[in-house]
């Protein structure tokens, strides 16, 4: 097992290494000065010169990649352009509250996403079964932004349940919407590819045998059904967490929140280029790990998958 | 208004008249308990982050709303853009016109504590005369890369210490504890104007060593209020400053409020939804969609009026279609209503713009022969400009609603005349990129005064010196303009001055470098029981809180 999580890891280095290339070329690409960005719209071109000399803009764009990752190696990811914070420090400092609603909103869309697969499929061409997969159309097309306004409107201005937007004095009430506007797409995914991986199941013989045995529903759908059909379902609950984790750039917008999401559209505005390749190493962290964590808990619902050899 | 300063301040000696405690009555006086006006926190919803509370970094407005109640300058302006003594009691100018002495206001202490009643490295002490020298050095060394360390390169010295050969600034050095004195390279009028700029402040020697780049996070000024915390996109929060020197009219220490919240709420509808459930005292900005139902809502509450800005579409004079063709510029002025415009896309709030400077700015002309709405004109002027069947133009802009909602409806009026434009709209970034490479023929662009000075507009935005990056992005250039702003940089007499300007300005509208479209206007919205506010012309981001107070 270890040995098979440090081969992945070590060919998750070239990977990184691939996507910060692209995103070294494209920064460079994009028109757009971020030194003339910081002088406002007037700047005088002297110090304008002299600031790029002293972030190393000048410097060629091979130099500026090796220095990246000579310096990333010892977790410095430098200081952003805009506000002179340490890249890792402005990373760090929103980790927690995108982890918290990006977390939140996973433990919400499986629950109710698998819940509402399985009855789906169970109880097949029912009104339930249409009823569900319905909403999950919805929840899937219904645009984000949309989604969360409808609930300000609702929940803040009209019924004033909640008082407003924002982080507010920190507490827990401030995330309920958040949380809903970004749990209910992957809650809607998770139903429908719940309902199709259970129906290909529930076909199967060894399914048949089992209500064959007597075994109750119960036991026939959650243990014997939903454990094989669950492998596609984690796939896909591991790069929605991955992408959430990365930033809910709407979400986070519509409710005024200082995550992830908000950081990376600052950042790319104004030409932030140590934030944006942070941000872009720690997206691809992010993915990498979570992809790993996705294919070691293949064996826990498929004893066949075995990585210690 | 200026003018009246400038014939004071330029006549030989003078001095400006002592205003202990200064600052403006409250509009709202109640009759009993002075007290009563005490307490409470102003909370305001901004639409970005802050990106500096180091003044010596800050190029924007969301920085400097911040800024202004953390840290003081010299002078100010007053809320009709009027110079006004601050930290300066005082100040007397040479007869030629190159020494400035400041007598500095006494009993001036920075911030003892800060950020939850942590003592600041210079421990509250008083503000003296070497302060000041030690901020202008450290805002002018060229380590520090202050952005905006330009705008003093009048200031003796400035060039050789920039270019490393001398180590310090060799025109600006102290009396005596409360006396500054500041020499200039060559005498420029608008001086005191410019140190009015937010970034002019002065700083704590020891905070500013302790923290170094750091002193973003944590800043430590003179100002009414102390800097408490700061939570990157979400909030920043100041609290008062118990050692403040300025009082109320009564003797009251100032400032009333126990704290400013500003918190970041990055969408237009949710600042006014928010606003409305009494979340917040005041929004940066009021949406047009929402402006007339707020004026029904709060109409002793939301100040509207001019301000110092103008807005415009450039022409680069240098590319084609508008290379040596003036006619066809000027086609372009007579083809669009203004007012029609104004009226229709932003709800009557704004003034039609005849030539560059803004009304309320000193050398403004009201008798400026400009461009009427005249499409028959606007059709012979572009026949005789070589298109008599029309033409087609590219604008480019910035992305934002408010500006394609401009060009769009500036797209119909054109098409009148038969001239197609298209829109293209690029980033900011990209856009004043490419506008400043002289890439764009047609581009939207704006311009809100730095200091409240003539100069600022057209020296800056049009004269030679200035191409690209400077200010002159249309790369307008005519000897006779070029001479006019010049001199007039120089010249001590406000009312030669203020003809020079005008002539000056007469010049740009006759060769229509820009489609002269509207000055801005400021607005501020606030909660019924906000008292004491008073909105300034310099713009609603450069209001001072130290007098206002919560009657709730």
């Amino acid at each position: 097992m270890s040995t098979y999580i440090i081969k992945r890891l070590l060919a998750a280095l070239p990977v990184i290494a691939g996507v910060i290339a692209v995103v070294f070329i494209l920064t460079t690409i994009v028109p757009g000065d971020p030194v003339r960005l910081m002088m406002g719209q007037r700047g005088d071109p002297a110090t304008i010169e002299r600031i790029k000399e002293d972030l190393g803009l000048n410097k060629p764009l091979w130099w500026q990649f090796l220095d990246f990752f000579r310096r990333a190696l010892t977790l410095d990811l430098g200081k952003s352009y805009r506000n002179n914070m340490p890249v890792t420090r402005a990373i760090g400092q929103r980790i927690p509250l995108t982890a918290k609603i990006a977390l939140s909103a996973m433990a919400i869309a499986v629950i109710m996403g698998v819940t509402l697969g399985i009855i789906s499929a169970v109880r097949q061409y029912s009104i339930l079964d249409y009823g569900s997969m319905f909403v999950a159309l919805l929840g899937i097309s219904a645009p984000t932004f949309w989604v969360g306004l409808l609930l300000v409107v609702l929940f803040c201005v009209k019924l004033g349940w909640i008082p407003g937007t924002g982080t507010g004095d920190g507490s827990w009430i401030y995330l309920v919407l958040p949380v809903i506007t970004l749990g209910i797409r992957p809650a809607a995914l998770i139903a429908r590819l719940t309902r199709s991986s259970m129906l290909e199941i529930i076909r199967q013989d060894y399914i048949r045998t089992a209500w064959a045995k007597g075994l109750s529903e119960r036991v026939v759908v959650m243990k014997h059904a939903l454990k094989n059909a669950m492998i596609p379902v984690v796939t896909i609950i591991g790069i929605q967490t991955a992408t959430m984790l990365s930033g809910a750039i709407v979400t986070e917008r519509v409710f005024s929140l200082p995550g992830i999401g908000r950081l990376s559209v600052e950042a790319l505005i104004n030409r932030d280029f140590p934030v944006i390749r942070g941000e872009v190493l720690f997206l691809a962290l992010i993915f990498v790990f979570t992809n790993l964590l996705v294919d070691l808990s293949y064996p826990l619902f498929d004893p066949r998958i075995k990585y210690d050899r | 208004m200026l003018k009246r300063s400038f014939a004071v301040a330029l006549a030989l000696v003078m001095v400006v008249a002592v205003f202990a405690g200064c600052s403006k009555p409250a509009v709202d006086t109640p009759a009993e308990g002075k007290s009563d006006k005490y307490g409470g926190i102003f909370r305001m919803a901004v639409m970005s982050d802050p990106p500096d509370l180091d003044p010596v970094h800050a190029t924007d407005t969301s920085s400097s709303r911040v800024l202004y109640q953390l840290f003081e300058m010299l002078v100010d302006l007053d809320s009709e853009g009027e110079i006004v003594p601050n930290l300066a009691e005082s100040w007397t100018i040479s007869p030629d016109g190159l020494t400035y002495t400041f007598k500095l206001r006494q009993g001036v202490k920075f911030h003892a504590t800060t950020e939850n009643g942590t003592p600041t490295a210079n421990g509250g002490r008083a503000v003296t005369a070497e302060d000041w020298v030690w901020t202008f050095n450290y805002i002018t060394n060229p380590k520090t890369n202050s952005e905006r360390a330009y705008f003093l390169d009048m200031i003796k010295g400035y060039q050789d210490y920039q270019e490393g050969k001398t180590d310090h600034l060799a025109g600006v050095r102290a009396i005596d504890d409360s006396t500054l004195e500041i020499t200039l390279e060559y005498a420029f009028s608008p001086f005191i104007a410019v140190l009015a700029y937010n970034t002019f402040v002065v700083l704590p020697k020891e905070d500013v060593e302790k923290w170094g780049a750091e002193f973003n996070f944590h800043p430590v000024g003179t100002g009414p209020f102390k800097f408490e915390e700061w939570v990157q996109d979400d909030r920043v929060v100041l609290s008062k400053n118990e050692n403040y020197w300025r009082t109320d009219a009564d003797g009251n220490q100032l400032p009333y409020l126990d704290g400013i919240e500003f918190k970041v709420i990055n969408d237009l509808t949710m600042e006014w939804t928010e606003f409305t459930l009494g979340n917040f005292e005041s929004i940066e900005e009021l949406d047009d969609p929402y402006y007339h139902e707020a004026l029904s809502k709060y109409p002793d509450s939301f100040f509207e009026r001019p301000q110092m800005g103008t807005y415009y579409y450039g022409m680069n004079v240098t590319l084609e279609p508008f290379k040596d063709n003036k006619k066809l510029r000027q086609a372009l002025n007579y083809a669009i209503d203004r007012q029609g415009l104004i009226d229709l896309v932003r709800n009557g709030r704004a003034t039609p713009a005849k030539g560059v400077l803004p009304p309320g700015m000193f050398g403004y002309n009201e008798n400026l022969v400009g461009y009427e709405y005249n499409p028959e004109k606007a059709k012979q002027l572009l026949a005789e400009a070589g298109y008599p069947n029309g033409v087609k133009l590219t604008l480019q802009y910035n992305s934002s609603d408010a500006h394609k909602r401009i060009a769009e409806a500036l797209q119909q009026q054109l098409k009148q005349i038969g001239i197609d434009m298209e829109l293209k709209n690029v980033d900011w970034g990209a856009h004043l990129d490419s506008v400043e490479r002289s890439e764009v023929p047609f581009f939207r662009m704006g311009w809100v005064v730095d200091y409240p000075d003539p100069d600022n507009f057209l020296y800056v935005l049009l004269h030679t010196d200035n191409f690209g990056p400077n200010g002159n992005y249309t790369r307008f250039s005519n000897p006779e303009f070029d001479r006019l702003t010049k001199e007039a940089r120089v010249e001590s007499d406000p009312e030669k001055r203020r003809k020079m300007y005008q002539e000056a300005e007469q010049i740009v509208v006759e060769e229509a470098p820009w489609l002269f479209i509207y000055h801005y206007t400021t607005h501020q919205l606030l909660q019924p029981y906000v008292k004491g506010y008073e909105l300034p012309s310099f713009g609603a981001y450069s209001a001072k809180y130290y007098d206002v107070w919560l009657d709730n």
